[in-house]
């Protein structure tokens, strides 16, 4: 029953240790938590000069809109970007994961990373937690071999295309693809097909909603158009806002001042000798 | 079924409990003490299934104790609610307990207290708590007439209410009640309330 | 029910302009039985940062007693306090190596960052980042909290009238949620003074 004097930090890696409890309390009828999911539509698509990727901005938490605005492009390397869609805590974990492996490969080599470096890892992970680390991602990224472009499915299955969609609004947003998609798009073309693709899955998928991001990859450059379209504005918002004339009942107020935060700087090096 | 309860009073804590071991329909015993004194101004009336109940609140009596054995001073009531709870909540990660604590003290500073922990080791500090399905009636009663300034006699008026309305109005409510209290003089049985006395064997 | 109805809680964060404003219920209930008016969910990490813990109580206290540790093994190593985005990583990190058997509770994270600049966020239970320019909200009575904030909310509010706004969006909610309310407890943090009030509410 007695545990070490203190808990230390963990080393790494997931702790099972309160899933028995956890099993208890389900037991006696209590409902198991939903989580944060992006229900999503992500895209992406492979033009003349590298890659589009696009995504919407809804998070939701079962039927509530929990983020209007969230970002669901996430920085990989500094050629590569993945789009996340399904539960928002495991894309976002397993991208940075993958991410801070990407940069120590990096430090390590020398080398610009590939894409097909952070599909592996990527893959790996998923297909070793069996589908339990509900990520879908649309990889995509532009390296010495050209661009790429992957999806990646929940269960650690990869597709390599070129283009892709991704999440509960997929289904909209290829049917948008389908029609139009070509190959050597133009940037502005392509741009425009990813918006459209978006755009469909926003206003056809009610897990899909908001604005719509885009990152553009070409060789050696990126652009990442946050907010590229904002086609839901709010309209009502009134522009006194509210105001209150009845001042709230309060029992107990308790005050307590703060000292100034004083800034310190360093006074040249001799300072510091000894 | 089981009651557990307690008050806060001026200088001084009191717990009460019933007294039946049930098991499904049947009664095994009708003079089970489930307070147990935990030291010298510490009670901890504990509800819940039998065997952890027993188990656990003597594996904190006893780590209590080694505690004092080696410092040389006593535990407050604070810091033995707060290792009871951390060692409930650690329990709980392998195997489920299921245990109910008020724990009652007396210090010197900090003067009498009590503490809810419940068998998912939720803590806090309160002035009046209750366990199992007595809760129900004896919670609403200590609501109407608690006072914290009560002195001895009322707080122990006070019980009388709360067990005469569990008799009253429990279907299932138990006959015997055991009523422990702690002040600055330590913690100690006050009184009980019987309805059925056990019959031993000798006497037949 | 969902287990975060258990105990029912209510918490919501607002920016202003260089200040923020956290508050919380004050209910402890076990599923629709009051145990405490007096539970306290918004804990200080520093004097500029503050995390708001809605739903299961025992993980609130568990999740904070941790979260204080790493803080103070941060400041030992570091000699200075965590910033709010620093702590929200880090919040976020011990919620999602728990992701298959979770800590069951959503926090809310506010603090001053550099230049007193208000940072707000909440998380669900496995640690997904939510950050937010203008509230955010968690609990049983977040539903009705997002209308209220959404409605009451303005850009660049100053302390006093901040405050205002964010008790009646918490007061205006809980009024609509069953699990949670009996009065609030609201901070008002500017960059040099920490403004700590209980709300009153109603007692049904």
């Amino acid at each position: 029953m007695s545990q070490s004097a203190v808990d230390v930090p963990p080393k790494g890696g997931f702790s099972f240790d309160m899933c028995k409890r956890n099993d208890m309390l389900i037991q006696k009828g209590l409902k198991a938590p939903s989580f944060l999911k992006t229900g999503t539509t992500i895209v992406g698509l492979i033009f003349q000069d590298g890659v589009i990727l696009g995504a919407d901005t809804r998070a939701t938490e079962g039927p509530i809109v929990a983020d209007k605005n969230c970002e669901k492009i996430h920085y990989m390397a500094p050629n590569i970007y993945c789009c996340g869609a399904g539960t928002a805590a495991d894309t976002e974990a397993v991208t940075d994961m993958v991410s801070s492996q990407l940069r120590l490969h990096r430090y390590q080599t020398g080398r610009d990373s590939r894409v097909i470096t952070a599909l592996t890892l990527l893959k790996k992970h998923l297909f070793s937690y069996q589908g339990h680390v509900s990520a879908a991602l649309v990889l995509g990224g532009v390296d010495i071999t050209g661009p790429h472009l992957h999806t990646i499915y929940p269960h650690g299955s990869t597709d390599t295309l070129p283009f892709a969609t991704m999440g509960s609004g997929s289904l909209a947003a290829m049917s948008v693809f389908e029609a139009k998609y070509k190959e050597g798009l133009t940037r502005d073309e392509g741009i425009k097909l990813v918006a459209e693709a978006i755009c469909s899955g926003i206003f056809n998928d009610l897990g899909s909603g908001s604005n719509v991001d885009i990152c553009v990859i070409t060789k050696g450059n990126k652009e990442y158009l946050r907010n590229y379209m904002e086609p839901n504005p709010r309209t009502y918002v009134s522009s006194k806002g509210y105001s209150f004339t009845k001042k709230t009942e309060v029992l107990l107020t308790k005050i307590t001042p703060l000292m100034e935060r004083v800034e310190i700087t360093e006074v040249g090096g001799e300072a510091m000798e000894e | 079924m089981e009651c557990v309860f307690g008050l806060v009073g001026n200088g001084f804590a009191i717990v009460a409990a019933d007294t039946s071991a049930v098991h499904s329909i049947l009664v095994h015993k009708n003079n089970e003490d489930k307070i147990m004194v935990l030291d010298s101004h510490k009670l901890v009336a504990a509800s819940g299934e039998p065997g952890d109940r027993v188990q656990f609140t003597e594996y904190v009596q006893k780590n209590v104790s080694l505690y004092q054995f080696r410092n040389g001073i006593p535990l407050t009531t604070s810091a033995a609610a707060n290792f009871t709870r951390g060692e409930l909540a650690t329990a709980l990660r392998k195997n489920p307990y299921s245990v109910n604590i008020l724990m009652a003290g007396y210090d010197k500073e900090a003067g009498a207290s009590l503490y809810y922990i419940d068998y998912i080791a939720t803590l806090h500090k309160v002035d009046k708590g209750a366990f199992g399905y007595g809760s129900y009636f004896s919670l609403s009663t200590m609501d109407r007439h608690y006072r914290s300034d009560m002195t001895v006699e009322e707080a122990i008026e006070l019980v009388d209410k709360c067990i005469l309305e569990i008799r009253s109005r429990l279907v299932i409510a138990p006959p015997n009640f055991i009523i422990k209290i702690v002040d600055k003089n330590g913690a100690r049985v006050h009184a009980t309330r019987q309805s059925v006395q056990d019959v031993t064997t000798a006497a037949v | 029910m969902s287990i975060f109805e258990y105990n029912g809680s209510a918490v919501v964060a607002m920016v202003g302009k260089n200040c923020f404003a956290i508050a919380s219920d004050r209910r402890l209930g076990v599923q629709l039985q009051t145990i405490a008016t007096d539970f306290q969910r918004i804990f200080k990490i520093h004097d500029h940062l503050f995390i708001g813990l809605s739903g299961l109580a025992t993980d609130v206290q568990t999740l904070y007693q941790r979260l204080v540790f790493r803080h103070k093994l941060y400041q030992l190593r570091e000699e200075r306090d965590m910033k709010p985005d620093t702590f929200a990583s880090l919040v976020s990190a011990i919620l999602y190596e728990k992701r298959f058997g979770p800590y069951l509770c959503q926090p809310v994270i506010a603090g001053l960052g550099e230049d007193n600049k208000p940072f707000i966020c909440t998380m669900d239970s496995i640690g997904a980042k939510e950050l937010a320019k203008d509230f955010v909200v968690s609990g049983t009575a977040s539903e009705s909290l997002y209308g209220a904030c959404e409605a009451m909310y303005k850009p660049d509010m100053e302390a006093e009238e901040l405050f205002e706004t964010i008790s009646q969006a918490l007061l205006s909610s809980v009024d609509r949620d069953c699990l949670s309310g009996w009065g609030g407890h609201v901070y008002v943090v500017t960059p040099n003074e920490v403004k700590e009030r209980i709300l009153k509410g109603r007692m049904d």
